[in-house]
Formats: structure tokens, sequence, C-alpha cells
């Protein structure tokens, strides 16, 4: 199980993400073992890219019989799977939030480490970040908001 | 006779009725002299009881002759002792009169000259309280011109404190509204700012950028050490 998940984690990087491509996943399977229309989904290029991109010993795993229990254990593992809420003042394509993702296991040292990208245009640029309640502002409007004075002072000698 | 000598009943029944009859006849004589004896002694308690009464009226008698002549005595010896009374009364009377005269006339006297003393004093009197009036009024006047002044004087400082006191909370309060607004207007700067900034680098700014910011923000939570 932990196996399964490390691999689906390796290049998926935020919440909406990880869970769009288990029902791809899951849906590609259900078609496999027992055919059928109705069990496919609409798949992008890039979905089915990835699909291809898993090593072979990884669809080896599954079988009719635990695909189900296999995607249930799955489901409750995402669950408690550490999570950083991250505000952005832009929607991340794929690239982008593969880069976004990589920098951020990297700079945490946490390689399961799995975003839940929100917006936020009033950040201005930059990022805010919740982990486990707690939210920090490290956007630009944090800055602003900190050097407040300074710009004020600044404004007033350029009104003089 | 016969008959009763044969028949010893009938003589004995006669001789009780002797025997009873001579009884009788001697209680008979022994009553009467025994009534005989009571009225003389009656007759006798009797006299001797009208002889005591005689020698009590006439004795009685004496007493009221010797009473009434001492009566007399009294009388006669009581009106010549009044009138020497009445005698040493009158004179003891006019005696007291007289003296009572003088004794008036004297008091008349003393009060004629204490009512002329007093209507001296009391002239003195008047003229001293005019004059003692007259100083108090003036000295009334005095405290109450000085009280007046000073009581200006007072008010003049406390209505000068006063009105500075107005003027500091009115500066006070012209100050924070002064603050309140700049504030609000600096408030207000920084919102126009931020939201300038927010359109001008949201059409601006490269993804590149974007992602350059959000890098350093990652950077700078790990130095904060925010995911421990």
């Amino acid at each position: 199980m932990e196996e399964i998940l490390n691999i689906i984690l390796k290049n998926t990087y935020s919440l909406s993400q990880l869970k769009h491509r288990l029902r791809i996943l899951k849906s590609n399977l259900l078609k496999t073992f027992f055919g059928g229309e109705n069990q496919t989904l609409n798949s992008t290029t890039q979905d089915l890219n990835w699909l291809e991109s898993l090593p072979e010993n990884f669809y080896r795993k599954f079988t009719k019989d635990n695909i189900y229990q296999i995607f249930a254990d799955l489901e409750k593992k995402i669950s408690n799977l550490p999570t950083l809420a991250m505000y952005l003042t832009f929607e991340p394509n794929d690239t982008t939030l593969y880069q976004v993702g990589s920098v951020a296991r990297k700079t945490f040292n946490y390689p399961s480490l799995i975003l839940d990208i929100k917006l936020d245009p009033n950040l201005i640029a930059g990022a805010a970040l919740v982990w486990k309640g707690v939210y920090k502002d490290y956007s630009l409007r944090a800055k602003v908001e900190n050097r407040k004075a300074e710009i004020i002072e600044g404004f007033k000698k350029y009104l003089k | 006779m016969s008959d009763l000598l044969q028949n010893p009943i009938s003589l004995i029944l006669a001789i009780i009725t002797a025997i009873t009859f001579l009884l009788y006849l001697r209680e008979y004589n022994k009553r009467r002299n025994l009534e005989s004896e009571g009225d003389k002694f009656l007759q006798d308690i009797k006299k001797k009881g009208w002889e005591n009464l005689h020698q009590s009226i006439k004795k009685s008698q004496e007493i009221l002759g010797e009473a009434e002549l001492e009566g007399i005595k009294v009388i006669a010896g009581s009106e010549v002792e009044l009138s020497k009374l009445e005698n040493e009364y009158s004179k003891k009377l006019s005696q007291s009169l007289e003296t009572s005269r003088r004794n008036i006339d004297a008091a008349q006297n003393k009060l004629m000259q204490f009512m002329a003393d007093l209507q001296k004093k009391s002239a003195e009197f008047e003229e001293a309280s005019k004059v003692s009036g007259q100083q108090r009024i003036n000295q009334l006047f005095d405290k109450v011109e000085n009280k007046l002044s000073d009581f200006l004087v007072q008010t003049a400082q406390k209505t000068s404190s006063s009105i500075e006191l107005e003027l500091k909370a009115s500066r006070q309060l012209i100050d924070t509204y002064k603050n309140g607004q700049l504030k609000l207007i600096d408030e207000n700067i920084i919102t126009m700012m931020e939201q300038t900034l927010s359109l001008v680098l949201g059409k601006k700014m490269s993804l590149n950028d974007q992602l350059d910011l959000v890098y350093e923000a990652l950077e700078k939570a790990k130095i904060e050490k925010f995911i421990a």
C-alpha cells in the first residue's frame, strides 16, 4: 500500500491533482479488469502521459479482487497525508505545480508533502501558507504591511 | 271509817294526800317569805338610788355655778387684755405704717434717680451703638469689598484655567482626530498602493518572477521553521 502511494506521489504535488489522478487510475484499472465504456473518464493527454509513466510492476499490484480494497485504503491514507495549504495569486498549471511542489518538498525535506493550492489575489504576489491550522503570510502584501511606516514616510516626502 | 280501815289502799292514798298537802303548805310559806325579803331589798336599793341621784344633782349644780363664775371671771379678764392688745396693735401698726411710708418715699426717690441714670446711660449707649454700628458697617463694607475683589480675581483665574483646560482638551481632541484621520489616510494610501500593485503586478509580473517570490516565501518559512 505504501509503495503504491509513494509511486503515485512521486510526481503528484497537489491534493486536487492526487484525487484527480486516483480517479483516472481507478477508472482505467476498472476498464482494464471489467471492461465497459461507462467506467472511463475523459482523460487529457497529460493524464494519459501520467498513466503511461507509471511502472509495469505498479499495475501488477492490482487484481480484480483487491482493486476496490486498495482504493478504499488509498483514500483513507490520503486523508492522513501531511498537507500544506498554499495561497497563491495565480492558478498554477501542471508544470508550475511540479516546480512549486518539488521545491517545497526539497525545501522542507518532506518527500510525501502534498500542497492544497488555493487562490487569493489580494496577496499581490508570493504565497501565504497554512500548516496544521496556523496561517502565515509570506506574500508581497505582508511585506508592504511590514514596511508600511517606511512607505508612508517616503510617500509623504514625495508629497512635500 | 270502818270502810277505810277495812280497805288498806284507800288508807294509804289518804295518808299520801295528807303528806302532799302538808308539803304544799310548807313550800307556799317559804315562797311568801322569799318574796317579802326581795321586796324589802328592792326598796332599799331604790331608796339608795334616789339619794345618790339627789347628791349628784346637787354636786352638778355646784359645779355649774363655779363654772359660770369662772367664765365670768375669764371674760372680764379677756376684755381687759383685748383692749390692751388693741392699743398696742394700733400703736405698732401706726409705727409700721410710718416706717413703710418712709421706705416707700426712699424707694421712690431711688427709683427716680435710677430712671434718670438709666435714661442717661441709654442715651450714651445709643450714641455708642450708633458709632459702633457705623464702624461695623464700614468694616463690613471693607470686608465685602475685599472678598468681592478676591472672588473676582479667583473667578478670573478659574475661568482662565478652565478655558486653558478646555483649549487643551480641544487641542487633544483635534490631535486625536487629526491622528485618526492621518492614520486613516495612511491606511488608504497603503490599500491604494496594494490595489495598484496587485493590478499592475498581476498583469506585468512574469510567471518566473511570481515563482521566485513563491520560492522566497518557502525559503523564509523554512528559516522560520514554520513546518517543524
